[in-house]
């Protein structure tokens, strides 16, 4: 089923990539105004009109709100995915390539809310902005969202009898990255004993192995790659995109670390695209939990099953408390979503965007060509990108 | 046996914040007899978890949520220091959460707390058995350690 086919490769280009930047705290703004904001800044990046746009692709606010609220005159087409963002991407590159339309405002904010932060509930616009809020919820036994994740890294200790430092070395990269971001919400230096005494949440994750809350927004253009070389940036080519699923894609049926999405999508991947690992410059596995990024670091094939936490030391950058795999390839060179902050992605992808325009400031890679990202999960969301810039 | 079928609006309101559905109704209505059912399909005999309206083996539509007995293997086992608020439920002893492979239906996993044991016993591997508490006015399937295992 998994096969060579991409005739959409290298035909559909991101054009640009632009941010609000990202504040664990709670902004006094909408989502609404958030994404705004980065629409605004993307399009003015890229010399785009507002009748210029005839795709948008995001999901909260949806289309039609953030169409109506940047005044883009007319669409040919519109899609509101679900996170995380290399479906958003994905979908719109394919609306793009198939000639739905031809230039897509693609867009994501990120917004603290009243479930995920005591400060949000609070907040009354952010409660009526949550519906449901106050309808009963089921009980605590129960592994769906977010727990499954807390679950799946007991099992991984459970297994391959790792220590919790594995799981901190994701952590400390991340803001020893973040640290180099403007737009990162966490900057603050954290040593090993700094995520060791984090407080527990579920054990065995704690606060530090858990993406950060905050406001912010990303936005991209998503065209055709004829377009995208009449625009002001060097285009980034969209050479591959998977999203990868199996069939027990429930939390605590998910067959096991070696059989969910995650594989799915290097399969997929690789098959479709002209390099891999070896090749790349950037790479940027998700981190909305830390056991996820070890087990990203394991499927892409970098190093076998239980054996990422030791790939990390092995490929440690200790005057910077950072990755650096094979003395090069900086991992989440934005600070992820445990310190830039928990974006579902939109970080990842902008940050390989900003890469391989050379827009990444002290981040630089010099001369970064090739970027991997792989977005989401185990469960249902499980997704890669593999971007490129000739 | 014979007893009256408790009513959706009734159902509905005896289980709050639970997802009840047409397809997973009768696993709620076993759980006021304190029976765990989990579905079979009438056909090839295979058994999924949760509840879905056809066979994912063989797509046939004819399913019976049937009795299982519970017993399993602690496959995850997490411990939770904050959480949603529930009936019987006190944080201040982090609270655990397992999901337990069901040992009479293979590739099944159910997921709920322990009762009765001390939290460093409870354990991945550990063989448990269920029980039932109640979880505001109804029936609710918790496991145990099973003890008779732990002379080994």
């Amino acid at each position: 089923m998994i096969d060579s086919r991409n005739p959409m490769k290298n035909r559909v280009a991101i054009a640009g990539a632009s941010t609000t930047g990202f504040q664990a705290r709670n902004t006094g703004r909408s989502q609404t105004s958030l994404a705004a904001e980065a629409c605004v800044r993307v399009m003015r990046q890229c010399g785009l009109q507002a009748s210029d746009i005839d795709g948008i692709c995001g999901s909260w606010p949806n289309a039609a709100t953030m169409q109506s609220t940047l005044g883009i005159p007319a669409i040919t087409w519109s899609g509101n995915p679900v996170i995380p963002i290399v479906d958003h991407i994905a979908v719109a590159a394919a609306a793009v390539h198939s000639g739905l339309c031809n230039t897509v405002l693609v867009y994501h904010a990120a917004y603290r809310l009243p479930w995920n932060t005591a400060s949000s509930l609070k907040d009354p616009f952010r409660r009526i902005a949550t519906p449901g809020l106050t309808d009963p919820r089921p009980g605590p036994e129960s592994m769906a969202s977010s727990t499954g994740y807390t679950g799946w890294a007991a099992r991984y200790i459970h297994e391959y009898k790792v220590p919790k430092e594995h799981f901190g070395l994701v952590a400390i990269n991340d803001r020893s990255n973040a640290a180099l971001n403007p737009a990162a919400a966490m900057q603050d230096p954290m040593t090993m004993d700094d995520y060791l005494s984090a407080r527990m949440i579920r054990w065995p994750l704690s606060l530090l192995d858990m993406d950060v809350p905050v406001d912010g927004g990303d936005a991209f253009i998503v065209t055709t790659a004829e377009r995208a070389k009449d625009m002001p940036l060097p285009p980034v080519l969209i050479q591959a995109a998977a999203l990868g699923q199996v069939r027990h894609n429930e939390e605590d049926q998910t067959t096991s670390l070696r059989c969910h999405g995650q594989q799915v999508v290097v399969e997929a991947l690789k098959a479709k695209s002209d390099f891999w690992i070896e090749d790349i410059d950037v790479y940027f596995p998700y981190d909305g939990f830390t056991p996820i990024a070890l087990n990203w670091i394991e499927n892409a094939g970098w190093c076998g099953p239980g054996e990422a936490g030791s790939f990390l030391e092995a490929n440690w950058d200790q005057a910077r408390a950072r990755i650096l795999i094979d003395g090069r390839i900086p991992v989440n060179s934005h600070g992820g979503s445990l310190s830039e902050g928990g974006t579902q992605a939109s970080g990842h992808i902008r940050e390989a965007v900003h890469q391989l325009q050379g827009l990444a400031g002290e981040r630089q890679v010099p001369h970064a060509r090739r970027a991997l990202v792989t977005a989401g999960g185990f469960f249902f969301n499980a997704q890669g990108l593999i971007l490129h810039r000739t | 046996m014979m007893q009256k079928k408790v009513g959706d609006d009734e159902l509905v309101a005896l289980f709050p914040g639970e997802p009840i559905t047409h397809d997973n109704a009768e696993h709620y209505r076993g759980r006021l007899r304190r029976e765990l059912l989990v579905n079979r399909c009438d056909n090839c005999g295979s058994w999924h978890q949760p509840p879905k309206p056809i066979c994912p083996e063989c797509w046939s539509t004819s399913i019976t949520p049937t009795p299982v007995d519970g017993a399993g293997t602690i496959f995850m086992a997490i411990f939770l220091h904050q959480g949603p608020l529930a009936d019987g439920v006190d944080y201040s002893t982090p609270y655990p959460v397992v999901t337990v492979d069901l040992t009479s239906q293979p590739g099944v996993r159910f997921t709920s707390t322990v009762v009765g044991s001390p939290n460093e016993d409870i354990t991945i591997g550990a063989p448990v058995v269920l029980d039932w508490t109640t979880r505001g006015a109804v029936p609710f399937p918790v496991f145990r350690l099973d003890t008779k295992d732990r002379a080994l």
